[in-house]
């Protein structure tokens, strides 16, 4: 069976207009219109439809333009979406990120652009979509397509995996483990990595460290005595019978328990509360689950009047193993159930 | 003898020839002799060995080869069966009482190992390994000709407790791997390979231009309660601070594994015992590097312990005058701020620093790969991703207790999933992260994997 695609092109090279047209709606053409013949000439397949759109319309509408397009592209059949190639422009950049994600995400189909690199495009969209290094100006166009074609040809005729350093895409940070070829163990890569930087000569690490994602922390809370406090813990502490199934390595799942009227939290011994952490030692946390998610301190402060009130759940996950991917989510979706009832500051307790 | 100043005054160091004798094939028989490459084991007299603990309850031995259709699960330790000459213990101040290590002949069987199988219960630490197809490749042990104890224990205590100190199974597996040197006691070897690394101050001229490296080992010790750490001769790696040692001690069973850890990311007593990366170095010796020895350190729990043995490291590496150093981590998520640090201390000490561990990047391989990062770690080799999904379709035979891997909260299997499914279907496939896969990562410098972008 012949391979579909489906190509996304702005007003400029869909030949709608120019500037003017940059708010255009979105509009579906059959077959490869306008610039989508460039990449036509190298797809092996049939190009079934054109989106074209202005680009400033969807940047600047991203989610209306999303639902737009995918309704459009409802009951057509394709197997891969391009996008672009968008060069140094902007906002056709920002318009490809935007429609290769969403179309990607809602058929499950490989999403292929191309920009040059100092497209901000490139940033916001290189993890969501396969991007490759593109021109600065349209006069790449053929080469460009070219290169997204050929790689479209390759998504859907080959197994895979891509390795990125042969593709040439840009890094869309997907670490996976990789057999070499070649078998050399990592005894003899260290002691030949550790000679070429003894005798400053160059080498490539095998784990470049990324560029850290650093949270800027909040201002002091100015009124302590009247602000709603919880406790969060990734130290695993939950009720006994562990209701929400929360895994005890590389977790996924996170719950919120009651504490209203509690003192403290009482033990495993007592059918209360317990850790499920495989990543440290139980014994202390099983015995006292308060030196993991502080109750019997945060009460006294509340009655001190050090603080307006504990809030009435605390939250527990687990933190072994758990991917960075996976902690971010769960902690996005804990803020926003902190926020929509009333908590205006954490204490995050680490194990 | 190699002539030294130190050696002209009467002081010795350490010399180790090992003496290797290569296991073509193995087989039970009457008596547990070796000859001409066959090893025969007396079954019933190897298991009476194993039973000197009364902890032990079912015990029953295996030989499994490279491309047999069997899996081992929950597989627990993994030992060379070795013979000291002069009958002192292969695991000095573990299997008997303490003496030096690394000086002197040891007999080893090679190609070969004893792997410990729980014949039921495994837990967090445990690990799979697979003789046949697809699984093979991810284990350096399928490469082995093994002889498999599959045995269980009457340690209720941890029965159903997810960490296992594993304690009755783990020395079990080195009374037998003591009992099958023993069959090479008065037999000529194979092979003869000598490690003799004279004194640090005391190497010959040519050496001084050579620069001098450091391997520093951080072998796995953040549980505080006896029992789960890896040992240095007999004593809790937790509770020392970073020591200097000579590599043949290492090479010759100073250290055993503990029983804590992701499997994937662990050393096995028998990875101590082939440390790649010390074998590769002692090649490097005198060649392109002069190998000052090792600075055993560790991994701990708490901020200012981490710091502390990052500190002492340093100190050791930079009062040896090493320029050059390798840091190997046994471990992954919260000891990657130990190996981290630990890197930046030396690379701030002015030496040229390379590390060795594994990633936690996930499953969809989008997570930050170590838990702490610097840029001063610049020089990094990645033998694998924890978290890979890895699927395998069922075996002929299994070893242990394949649910094991499902129920037992082994660190790469799970009960169900909402995607996925358990980690162990019906017909006998699995589902599971590379975290279980038997010291599948390599840390000791097997691993022919890396990571990279995709």
């Amino acid at each position: 069976m012949e391979n579909k695609a489906v190509v996304f092109i702005n007003q400029f090279f869909g030949q709608i207009g120019g500037e003017e047209a940059a708010d255009h709606e979105p509009i579906i053409k059959d077959g490869a219109a306008g610039a989508a013949q460039a990449l036509d000439a190298h797809f092996e397949g049939e190009i079934v439809k054109t989106i074209i759109s202005g680009d400033n319309y969807v940047a600047s509408n991203q989610e209306e333009a999303s639902e737009r397009i995918i309704d459009l592209l409802e009951g057509v059949e394709f197997d891969i979406i391009f996008a672009g190639p968008a060069f140094q422009a902007g906002r056709y950049g920002q318009a490809c990120g935007t429609v290769g994600k969403a179309v990607k995400e809602k058929f499950d189909v490989p999403a292929v652009s191309s920009m040059h690199e100092e497209n901000p495009g490139v940033d916001l969209y290189k993890k969501h979509m396969y991007i490759f290094p593109g021109g600065d100006v349209a006069a790449r166009m053929q080469e460009d397509a070219e290169k997204m074609a050929r790689f479209g040809n390759k998504l859907l005729q080959e197994e895979g995996p891509f390795l990125q350093e042969e593709e040439g895409f840009f890094k869309r940070g997907k670490r996976h483990q990789y057999f070499l070829p070649d078998e050399t163990p990592a005894a003899d890569r260290a002691i030949e990595m550790l000679l070429k930087k003894l005798n400053d000569e160059e080498y490539t690490s095998e784990l470049p460290i990324p560029e850290l994602d650093t949270v800027d922390i909040s201002p002091a809370i100015e009124n302590l005595s009247e602000a709603e406090i919880a406790l969060v813990t990734s130290g695993g502490i939950v009720p006994v019978e562990n209701p929400d199934q929360i895994q005890s390595a590389s977790a996924t799942r996170w719950g919120k328990y009651d504490i209203s009227g509690l003192d403290r939290l009482g033990n495993r011994d007592m059918d209360a509360y317990r850790t499920i952490h495989a990543g440290y030692d139980p014994a202390a946390a099983d015995k006292d689950p308060n030196r993991v998610v502080p109750v019997d301190a945060m009460r006294h402060f509340e009655k001190e009047g050090r603080i307006g009130k504990l809030h009435d759940y605390f939250y527990s996950t687990v933190g072994t193993g758990t991917t960075e991917g996976e902690a971010a989510r769960m902690g996005q979706e804990i803020a926003e159930d902190m926020k929509n009832n009333g908590v205006e500051a954490v204490i995050l307790t680490a194990t | 003898m190699l002539k030294t100043k130190s050696a002209e005054k009467g002081v010795g160091f350490l010399q180790l020839e090992l003496e290797n004798f290569y296991v073509e094939e193995i087989e039970f028989g009457d008596r547990t002799a070796f000859k001409d490459g066959v090893l025969t084991i007396d079954k019933e007299e190897a298991l009476s060995v194993v039973r000197e603990d009364d902890k032990i309850t079912d015990a029953d031995i295996r030989i499994v080869e490279p491309g047999d259709e069997v899996r081992l699960v929950p597989v627990k330790e993994a030992i060379e069966p070795r013979y000291r000459e002069g009958g002192g213990p292969v695991f000095p101040g573990v299997t008997g009482p303490l003496m030096q290590a690394g000086d002197g002949r040891t007999k080893a069987l090679k190609n070969t190992s004893v792997l410990v199988v729980g014949k039921h219960w495994g837990g967090f630490q445990d690990g799979l390994i697979d003789m046949a197809g697809e699984g093979a490749k991810y284990t350096f042990f399928s490469r082995l000709k093994n002889v498999v104890l599959v045995a269980d224990t009457n340690e209720e205590f941890e029965k159903r407790e997810q960490q296992k100190k594993n304690k009755a199974l783990r020395w079990a597996g080195m009374r037998l791997a003591e009992y099958l040197g023993r069959a090479v006691k008065d037999e000529k070897p194979d092979e003869v390979e000598k490690f003799d690394l004279p004194p640090v101050a005391d190497r010959v001229c040519d050496m001084e231009e050579l620069p001098g490296v450091v391997l520093v080992m951080q072998p796995q010790s953040q549980m505080e309660e006896d029992g789960y750490n890896d040992l240095s001769y007999g004593w809790d790696t937790n509770r020392m601070l970073p020591t200097f040692m000579h590599p043949n001690e290492i090479l010759d069973g100073a250290m055993i594994s503990g029983s804590f850890m992701p499997c994937s990311s662990k050393w096995s007593t028998y990875d101590f015992q082939n440390f790649q990366l010390i074998r590769r170095l002692y090649e490097e010796h005198g060649e392109t590097l002069n190998f000052l020895g090792i600075i055993m350190s560790n991994l701990n729990v708490s901020m200012e312990e981490k710091e502390r043995s990052a500190q002492f490291v340093a100190q050791i590496a930079s009062s040896l005058g090493a320029q050059g150093a390798v840091v190997a981590e046994e471990g992954y998520g919260n000891p990657d701020a130990d190996y981290i640090a630990c890197l930046v201390a030396l690379e701030d000490a002015g030496i040229d620093t390379v590390g060795v561990s594994n990633e936690a990047t996930g499953r969809d391989g989008g997570s930050q790969p170590l838990v702490s990062l610097d840029p001063k770690a610049d020089a990094l080799v990645s033998t694998g991703n924890v978290s890979e999904l890895i699927e395998l379709p069922p075996m002929d035979t299994v070893i242990g207790e394949l649910e094991s891997l499902a129920r037992d909260g082994l660190s790469g299997g799970w009960a169900d999933d909402e995607e996925l499914g358990p980690s162990v279907r019906e017909d006998g496939s699995i589902i599971m992260e590379n975290n279980s896969m038997f010291c599948g990562d390599g840390i000791s410098g097997w691993s022919t994997k890396t990571v990279k972008e995709f």
